[in-house]
């Protein structure tokens, strides 16, 4: 036992010693387990867009990044690990699980490391004076939602009205997440909710689910699948028949992988997403000229949604530190300031340019009560063999959001108290 | 050197005049000894030397784990009743935890995670029922039904997570007496102090438990039911009991794992790995012994996590994933190692080591 602790107290020393002149930025990647055919275009295109900048700029204000990667297999177990090996050190936690979010977030305000959840998570985190230390721009759950919603009955939600929308979701706090807002919107304008879950041991027979979106004839079927769920999904949609124009995705069920399989069939699915592929932006030319042959990514995978996706949330880290190099006159930024600057992000249509991201991602801004910023999003559509932009810029019905997104972060805050709520936010 | 070390273990000089000494727990002082040793080690120094990392990942879930593990073992290794509903029952007590807390914030959190243990020994007794009837493998998949339908249970069932929109528990902060004990607020060494007492106390307990008259008519009936039932032993009330001691166990562990390590727990966290977890901690650390689950559990929980910081600690750059799987296969060849050269598990193994000790440096 003595040489067990003796060598984790050494493990725990050499992760601090780790920290001088760079900026560490670990990752709770998941490379293997269940989810690791969705994670690792994601975690490829994070690590690339850092690489790119460590070999392109020397880093971030002349501090090289340690982007370095933690394994969770998508367990909770393994991310609670992960989060207490690196938080001595970190300058923020990019925890990659809706449940380790969940586990994580309550621990932020004590241990004052900022949580970066881009498109995920719980999404009242969007409430800055409640959740002081999370992040989850550009969009949440419940913006995805609403604009789901929006797209489905043509700009006008009233026309709804007498429909049948089911949610099929995964049995996890990350497919529960957006039931609050869709049974709430259901009750205004009058449409019924139907939510269907899917255990995680049903992710790839999903005959059930499907027997009964069959006899109960949904107008709609809203996905909020994530791994093997999304490719069940389809295939038993494709099965069914059920018309794929009736079909429509979270951003996370928009995985070019999971509809190669169905090809054709598959053709006319949708989903909402606030990123789009564009293999032609400066920033893949930048990344294959300077990561190359180093990057864990093909070129097949560069040009799909998740790959971008992962260029475009280190490319809102990267910014975020940016910002807080600037705020604070150092390079060597700590946890706390790097909060500042990612509480004062500023996506222009110009910077976005600037960055190269031209094409793929929508402007934002955070603020310190705004922790997400809301950049809506486009609706992409699956045409046999790629997703392609299927709409005009979306943004989130904001009106019907905030008071329920301040109603649960008041309850949150009152389950978890005492809870510091920082009331000096202006708007 | 070393052979003076060894010659420690001698038992010449040490004799029994009664047979109360004969019988006692320590029958060789050595023993008494080590483990004074270890709990003064465990009490006295860990505490003050460990890090915030060995505290969250190392000590706390190998107690926490080696007292799940108890339990089964209890009702596996003791009364010879197979179950594969522990990571259920641990959820039992959890959830009995989170309702007890949220109900009465006023109670405090030792007398709930103690009280919660009751409502999972209730549940595993009516899930012991069919314990009565059917034996061996037809009984595991009875306890199998109440693993499903108590996770089931704990989706469906929005009044035992306080209807969260995420169908999540989330723990809240818990003081005694001006300490925080549970909950984000709570610090590391007052939650390893809490969690060190409970499985410091449960231990003695099964300890004597099985030492006693109940932990004899426990192992005749493992050995034989019916040759138990003919000299006088009742079945219903060996078995059920158990079960109910068992189940006990388990459903502390259970809270303590949620309240005193997790900190916010959803429904398929109990899912069937966390009961092969914790058989699997039972099976490699010796069915039928108090200290296997110890050993078992630091094969099981901390050995992964100390290989993991073993590239690092050498300075080799591997990428996290291919570590992970390394681990994996490290473990699981050392799994099939331990079992290979002692099928009785790692606590066979020390009383093998202790005998050849003691003997040492004769052969026979």
């Amino acid at each position: 036992m003595k040489q067990l602790v003796a060598l984790a107290l050494a493990g725990a020393v050499a992760g601090s010693a780790a920290a001088a002149q760079e900026l560490y930025t670990p990752n709770l990647s998941y490379r293997t387990g269940p989810f690791a055919a969705t994670g690792i275009p994601l975690m490829n295109g994070q690590a690339d867009y850092m690489a790119m900048l460590n070999a392109r700029d020397g880093g971030i204000g002349g501090v090289p990044v340690n982007f370095e990667e933690c394994e969770t297999g998508y367990s909770t177990e393994k991310g609670v690990e992960c989060y207490e090996r690196t938080k001595g050190a970190a300058l923020v936690t990019q925890p990659w699980s809706t449940g380790i979010t969940l586990q994580v977030l309550p621990q932020t305000n004590v241990d004052q490391i900022p949580i970066l959840a881009p498109g995920y998570g719980f999404s009242p985190m969007s409430d800055g004076k409640t959740f002081q230390w999370a992040f989850n721009p550009p969009a949440s759950y419940w913006d995805g939602m609403s604009m789901i919603l929006q797209e489905i009955s043509g700009g006008d939600l009233s026309s709804l009205s007498g429909k049948k929308i089911a949610h099929l979701h995964l049995d996890h706090p990350y497919g529960k997440e957006p039931l609050p807002l869709l049974e709430a919107m259901g009750e205004a304008h009058g449409f019924e909710v139907l939510p269907i879950p899917v255990g995680i041991s049903e992710m790839q027979n999903q005959s059930a689910q499907w027997l009964q979106i069959r006899r109960e004839r949904p107008d709609f079927v809203i996905m909020w699948g994530w791994g093997a769920m999304n490719a069940g999904a389809i295939t038993e949609a494709v099965k069914t028949r059920y018309p794929m124009d009736q079909f429509v995705g979270v951003w996370w069920s928009g995985h070019s992988d999971d509809l190669q399989l169905v090809g054709e069939d598959g053709a006319g699915y949708r989903a909402i997403s606030w990123s789009l592929p564009n293999a032609d932006a400066p920033v893949m030319t930048a990344i294959k000229e300077h990561v190359g042959d180093k990057s864990l990514a093909d070129a097949e995978e560069m040009g799909e949604v998740f790959y971008g996706r992962g260029v475009i949330i280190s490319a809102i880290l990267a910014e975020g530190i940016r910002v807080a190099q600037e705020m604070h006159g150092t390079g060597e930024i700590s946890a706390a300031q790097l909060r500042d600057g990612l509480a004062n992000l500023n996506f222009t249509a110009e910077r976005i340019e600037e960055l190269g991201l031209g094409g793929m991602m929508a402007p934002f801004a955070t603020s310190c009560a705004d922790h997400t910023g809301h950049s809506g999003g486009w609706m992409i559509e699956w045409n046999g063999s790629e997703f392609v932009q299927a709409s005009d810029l979306l943004s989130a019905d904001r009106g019907a959001i905030e008071p329920l997104e301040a109603e649960k972060a008041a309850e949150y805050a009152s389950a978890n108290a005492p809870w510091p709520v920082n009331e000096a936010c202006e708007g | 050197m070393d052979g003076v070390a060894l010659m420690l273990y001698r038992t010449s000089g040490q004799f029994k005049t009664t047979y109360r000494s004969d019988q006692a727990l320590f029958p060789i002082r050595q023993d008494a000894i080590l483990l004074g040793v270890i709990l003064i080690l465990a009490w006295a120094v860990l505490p003050f030397t460990a890090s915030e990392f060995a505290f969250q990942t190392l000590l706390i879930p190998v107690l926490i784990y080696a007292l799940a593990a108890t339990g089964l073992n209890i009702l596996t290794g003791y009364a010879g009743q197979l179950s594969l509903g522990t990571g259920a029952f641990m959820g039992v007590g959890a959830y009995a935890c989170y309702k007890l807390i949220t109900i009465f914030p006023e109670l405090n959190l030792l007398v709930a995670v103690l009280l919660s243990g009751l409502f999972s020994a209730t549940v595993g007794v009516l899930f012991g029922l069919p314990s009565l009837r059917i034996k061996g493998f037809y009984l595991a998949i009875a306890t199998l039904a109440a693993q499903f339908f108590l996770v089931w249970l704990f989706e469906k069932w929005p009044w035992l997570y306080n209807y969260n929109a995420s169908g999540a528990i989330q723990v809240p902060n818990v003081e005694i007496f001006g300490v925080h004990f549970a909950g984000p607020l709570a610090t590391s060494q007052a939650q390893y102090y809490f969690v060190l007492t409970v499985v410091t106390i449960l231990t003695v307990v099964c300890i004597n438990l099985t030492r006693g008259s109940l932990g004899r008519s426990w192992k005749s009936v493992r050995d034989m039911d019916i040759a138990a039932e003919l000299i006088g032993i009742n079945l219903l009330k060996a078995k059920l009991m158990a079960f109910a001691v068992s189940s006990y166990i388990v459903g502390v562990a259970g809270a303590l794992f949620v309240f005193l390590w997790r900190g916010a727990a959803e429904p398929n966290l109990f899912d069937i790995e966390l009961s092969f977890r914790v058989l699997f901690i039972a099976i490699i650390g010796g069915l039928g012994s108090i200290l296997g689950n110890y050993l078992g559990a630091i094969l099981i929980v901390a050995l992964p996590v100390i290989l993991n910081t073993v590239p690092e600690l050498l300075g080799l750059d591997i990428k996290s994933a291919t570590v992970e799987h390394i681990n994996v296969m490290i473990v699981g060849a050392l799994i099939v190692f331990f079992l290979i050269v002692e099928p009785h598990g790692l606590a066979r193994l020390w009383a093998l080591l202790r005998e050849k000790l003691i003997l040492w440096p004769f052969p026979h």
